[in-house]
């Protein structure tokens, strides 16, 4: 299994896709599933998620993915379950009540996370980091400077998250028990290791920084780029596709 | 040319300087090791070539540091890096793709090298590093030797003059460090390049070295061949420079009186040497 966000090689349809017409893509997909509150058709997209990365050949990745998803958006559901009296009163509460469009309502939080974060993920697991800023300077017109920060950003993710685990594995050999079930205490834990990890990250991002500029970082142009990423048959309709998903979104949501 | 006149620099958070003084004179293909004890100023003294300093890690700069006649202070960073190739200590944060070819790809497109120029280049730095069946294959997959030579690759594909290595072969075990000399040394002879290279083992360096420079305490001690340096084995190893056995025994002898040739690199010249002297 790949790390987190790492590029995957691979020749599915999300790999032959252009990277800009990819990342656009998934842009349209999340903000169709931010436009429409109907269930239905979040259950549909997140569907239509779980298909594609199931096609690709990421399925593996596409379920540790969920899994982080749906732990962060069942604190947002419990915030809206508890904050949100609507519908018909299910369970009373001293401040208010837990209704049916409550439970609806954090449900829908649920899906439409899942399904809006699923595709933005698959970009990168089907995408080179280089071939994303490039195609983003070349084709989005992006500054050089402003996509590979991005893309640095977030090519450095799994190198802090290695950093963490070798932190821990040293603290857990001096005897620190990480694996309790209590939140709190293992809060506390992880805590003093910020420390660690934050001098380690300035130090990362110092040296890749300095050799970047080594390597003329600062010569990039728009042009220089050496690959080229021409728009197909298939990124064309990969690109009505998505624009129809989210016109079909926007009429959902004003039909109400 | 690269030439130290009187250098001595201090970083800007540091209280004491880290080099004095320091005056050194390279000529052009020669393959020079740095070595010393841990922070007696090495790395600072490649940082002042590849003109990371004053660039980019400001101080007190005093001297003058000059590459092919260019005033590192007065020379922009991006213009200095056309001429000296730099790979860092630290592989991993120096690796910028996710995938070998568009490792080296990099710098070329940064530098802007003409399109029909650049499949060739990679070809040839591929190869130079006999890394080409590891062209299409993900960094995260490489191993810490293969990754070294990726990035050795990355940065000869610019076809620099001058080759800055900062302990290339840290992580590295003793077949892989002696692999990435080899290929190292091989591609200066045929190019003609400089190579400064930081290593902790002098023994490998004595190999390939045409100079030897041994930094002590921000100070350059000895600047010479490695025969030359290698016969004040005592010297070194007061400064934490631990010369080979083989040539510990044989200046040992030769205080005695009882051997007379050129300081021994390592156990084959010793095992010769001894031969003449018990012949």
């Amino acid at each position: 299994m790949a790390k987190f966000l790492e590029y995957i090689p691979g020749n599915s349809l999300l790999h032959r896709l252009n990277p800009s017409v990819k990342l656009v893509c998934a842009v349209l997909f999340a903000i169709a599933c931010f436009v429409c509150s109907n269930l239905a058709f979040l259950l549909l997209m997140l569907a239509l998620a779980l298909a594609l990365a199931i096609g690709c050949g990421f399925a593996r990745e596409t379920a540790g993915l969920c899994k982080a998803v749906f732990a962060f958006s069942l604190i947002l559901a419990v915030v809206i379950l508890l904050t949100t009296p609507y519908g018909a009163v299910l369970i009373t509460l001293p401040w208010g009540y837990i209704g049916s469009g409550s439970l609806l309502a954090a449900l829908t939080v649920i899906v439409r996370l899942m399904a809006a974060a699923i595709p933005l993920f698959l970009v990168f697991y089907a995408t080179k980091m280089t071939d994303i800023t490039n195609s983003a300077v070349k084709q989005l017109h992006v500054p050089y400077k402003y996509a590979f920060t991005f893309t640095s950003t977030v090519h450095f993710i799994p190198v802090f998250m290695n950093d963490m685990s070798v932190i821990m594995e040293a603290q857990t050999a001096r005897g620190v028990e990480f694996d309790t079930s209590n939140i709190i205490k293992k809060i506390r834990l992880m805590v003093p290791l910020c420390v660690p990890l934050l001098v380690s990250s300035v130090r990362k991002t110092n040296s890749a920084a300095i050799a970047a500029e080594v390597r003329g970082f600062n010569l990039r142009t728009r042009e220089s780029g050496y690959k080229d990423y021409p728009i197909s048959s298939l990124d064309v309709a990969a690109l009505i596709v998505c624009i129809l998903i989210l016109v079909a979104a926007i009429v959902i949501a004003s039909i109400g | 040319m690269i030439q130290f006149n009187d250098f001595s620099f201090q970083y800007r958070e540091g209280t004491e300087p880290v080099l004095y003084n320091v005056s050194l004179a390279i000529p052009d293909g020669t393959f020079v090791g740095i070595t010393g004890a841990a922070g007696s100023g090495k790395s600072t003294l490649t940082y002042a070539i590849n003109g990371i300093i004053p660039h980019c890690y400001p101080g007190d700069f005093y001297g003058e540091v000059s590459v092919e006649g260019l005033d590192t202070i007065e020379t922009s960073l991006t213009v200095l890096s056309q001429l000296v190739g730099s790979v860092c200590q630290d592989i991993d944060s120096q690796m910028v793709s996710t995938v070998v070819e568009d490792e080296i790809l990099y710098g070329l497109e940064n530098f802007a090298v003409p399109r029909e120029e650049i499949p060739a280049r990679v070809d040839e730095a591929l190869n130079a590093m006999g890394i080409a069946d590891l062209r299409n294959r993900t960094i995260d997959s490489l191993s810490g030797g293969q990754k070294q030579k990726v990035a050795l690759a990355s940065v000869i594909a610019m076809r620099p003059r001058i080759l800055v290595l900062d302990e290339p072969t840290a992580e590295l075990d003793p077949a892989s460090s002696v692999a990435v000399f080899e290929l190292l040394s091989t591609y200066a002879r045929q190019h003609g390049t400089t190579v400064i290279v930081v290593e902790q083992k002098i023994a490998l360096l004595c190999d390939y070295a045409d100079m030897l420079v041994i930094v002590d305490q921000g100070r350059i001690r000895f600047a010479d061949s490695p025969d030359a340096v290698l016969a004040h084995s005592d010297e070194l190893l007061a400064l934490g420079v631990n010369c080979p056995r083989s040539t510990t025994l044989m200046n040992k002898l030769a205080m005695q009186g009882m051997y007379e040739g050129p300081a021994v690199r390592n156990v084959a010249q010793a095992t010769k040497a001894l031969a003449e002297v018990l012949a």
